[in-house]
């Protein structure tokens, strides 16, 4: 049995394989989200190169932001139900995962048996996400792919108290002009994410262990800071910003294996 | 009649029409502001109350009254009350239950100088005899000017019947929510309650009644259920997203649907005198105080009475009162065992993405 989860999230669009219900087959990603050819081309990618077409997979689930607009599921999960199935997968007796996503974060708790137990998702602004991440890339003209290394050559991190991402671009551009070094104000964004999703996660009853999934997942300074503001280890997989994908067809494979 | 068509007259009971109607017919309005306004005087002097719970409307001229962190609830009050929607209106009284209701009295006056602002001001400690008396000098001062704006008389006699009416329409309304989670969908159950603030209490409490004996023979509905809390939960977004997700709502503690039928005034003695007792007998809300925060409790004992999967707190946005209470909330829902969901919501919502994936992963976990 082949089960096929795609994940559409606001800046991209991930696919997922899963054979009888274990193993994952192939997975795909591309850089643009919803309202692009971003989910069609990850769709078509992953069927390629697993050499299979449409007719041999046995239940679509659409997750991510995207998700309705999704014709070709058979099924439809929120992003929060996926993401935990997909980062219990990857790291089996998970308790908290925090996904940093293009526009939102979300913090779950999972019980003991690997079920999503309690969820916290970030205010309606872009503070804490990868777009507030994405504004103060193109501020401080450096690839947010490249913050994690500038972070690394902080020596004194700058402070950026402001979580409003408009506010926060002010506060960066009176850093710059007070003579902070880009390093530093790069390290102060990332501690400044950190402590907003950081903070969500908070409210909830936080266990370890904690992973990070969600394309910011990728930023080592902010899995750092994190890992700091919580007192925790954050685990990480190379997988991560494919969690929801993978955890979209493992509930296909769930609901499959049920009829 | 038919459930379906028992329920398309409470969804067609449009606030806008019937007011319309009202005032073609001759009658004098009265608008009613959130939360607890007594409607039994306004009904006793032949006046026609209409609740005022805002509307989803963008603002724009009401913002000059208000700083951008106030309940969209008073504000859109006020935005709907500038651009003429309520014209016709004979008075609007509006209670000093929150901040933000205490400052929409004193702006209303200017940006809606056509329809009289009427104070009801209630104290903080309603159950002594001094706060029954302070809760009755108010009633007091709401005749006198109902009386001033309108021409009507009050009469003792005439408040004695028009408790009884409000008596038997609440007791109706107590047992429509206890029934309408097994039998209707999130919108239909929000329609009955919604239209109360707009008919006639006499001509509702028929046709709650009506419906209500319809009901008995239908089919009830399956699924996971929840107790929804809060302020307002009437966005029709939410509720066609529950709906969609088959969530139904087993009860509420919502201020604008069973709080405000929750306790009767007592039928003998002084009718103000009853009014002010029913005032102090009332509990279970965030605009009135309770040291010992009960609603918390009622809200954990409704879901266990109902069997409801879980409680969906419907959080009004920069409403304190509420904000304050759902601490409360959470910890008691915790310490049951009770998954419970916040989402916020305003009358200014228009995006509904976030709302409806936490509703989802909501309905996915409870399963």
């Amino acid at each position: 049995m082949l089960t096929l989860g795609i994940d559409i999230g606001s800046t991209t669009a991930k696919c997922a394989v899963l054979e009888d219900g274990r193993d994952f087959r192939a997975v795909s990603l591309r850089d643009s989200g919803v309202g692009t050819d971003g989910p069609q081309a990850a769709f078509e990618g992953v069927l390629a190169e697993l050499g299979v077409s449409r007719r041999d997979i046995d239940c679509v689930c659409a997750t991510g932001y995207g998700r309705a607009a999704w014709q070709d599921a058979d099924l439809r999960a929120s992003e929060l139900t996926c993401h935990c199935l997909g980062g219990v997968y990857v790291f089996p007796g998970l308790r908290t995962l925090i996904d940093i996503g293009g526009q939102d974060a979300k913090v779950i708790s999972i019980d003991a048996g690997g079920s999503m137990a309690e969820f916290v998702m970030n205010d309606k602004c872009a503070a804490g996400t990868g777009r507030f991440l994405d504004v103060m890339a193109a501020l401080l003209r450096c690839p947010v792919d490249s913050f994690a290394e500038a972070a690394a050559r902080s020596k004194s991190p700058a402070s950026i108290s402001n979580t409003c991402t408009v506010f926060a671009e002010s506060e960066v551009i009176s850093q710059l002009a007070a003579g902070a070094a880009v390093e530093d104000v790069i390290a102060g964004v990332c501690r400044s994410v950190a402590t907003r999703v950081g903070s969500l996660a908070r409210r909830l009853d936080m266990r370890e262990p904690v992973c990070m999934s969600g394309g910011v997942a990728r930023n080592a300074a902010v899995r750092e800071a994190l890992s700091e503001y919580l007192q925790v280890p954050v685990l990480f997989d190379e997988r991560a910003q494919l969690f929801g994908a993978m955890g979209a067809a493992i509930y296909a494979a769930k609901r499959k294996s049920k009829e | 009649m038919e459930v379906r068509e028992i329920l398309d007259v409470f969804r067609a009971a449009d606030p806008a029409a019937l007011k319309e109607k009202y005032l073609a017919e001759g009658r004098k309005i009265v608008l009613t502001a959130p939360v607890y306004t007594p409607e039994e005087i306004i009904h006793s002097m032949g006046l026609v109350p209409m609740g005022v719970w805002g509307a989803d409307v963008l603002l724009k001229r009401s913002k000059r009254y208000f700083p951008a962190f106030i309940c969209s609830v008073v504000q859109s009050i006020v935005e709907l009350g500038m651009r003429g929607t309520y014209d016709g209106a004979s008075a609007i009284v509006i209670p000093s239950l929150c901040d933000s209701l205490k400052v929409v009295g004193q702006n209303w006056k200017y940006a809606v100088p056509g329809i009289p602002f009427i104070p009801m001001t209630y104290p903080q400690n309603r159950a002594s005899e001094a706060g029954r008396a302070f809760t009755k000098a108010g009633y007091l001062r709401v005749i006198r000017d109902l009386e001033a704006a309108t021409g009507a008389k009050f009469s003792a006699q005439a408040l004695a019947d028009s408790i009884k009416i409000y008596n038997e329409h609440n007791a109706l309304m107590r047992r429509f929510g206890r029934e309408a989670g097994k039998y209707l969908s999130a919108a239909d159950r929000s329609a009955v309650f919604k239209s109360a603030f707009f008919m006639p209490k006499e001509e509702h409490a028929a046709l709650v009644k009506k419906l209500l004996a319809a009901l008995e023979g239908e089919k009830p509905l399956s699924g996971p259920s929840v107790v929804t809390t809060g302020i307002l939960a009437d966005s029709p977004a939410i509720l066609a997203k529950l709906d969609e997700l088959g969530l139904r709502i087993a009860a509420d503690d919502v201020a604008a649907e069973s709080r405000q039928y929750r306790t009767d005034a007592p039928e003998t003695g002084d009718p103000l005198d009853a009014l002010a007792a029913k005032f102090a007998g009332m509990g279970c809300c965030s605009v009135l105080l309770d040291p010992e925060k009960r609603r918390a409790d009622l809200i954990v004992d409704s879901v266990r009475e109902t069997g409801a999967s879980g409680v969906l707190a419907l959080q009004t946005e920069f409403c304190d009162p509420e904000e304050f209470d759902y601490v409360i909330i959470k910890k008691a829902c915790a310490a049951a065992g009770i998954p419970l969901l916040a989402v916020e919501v305003d009358r200014q919502m228009a995006n509904f993405g976030q709302a409806e994936t936490m509703l989802e992963a909501f309905s996915e976990r409870l399963g």
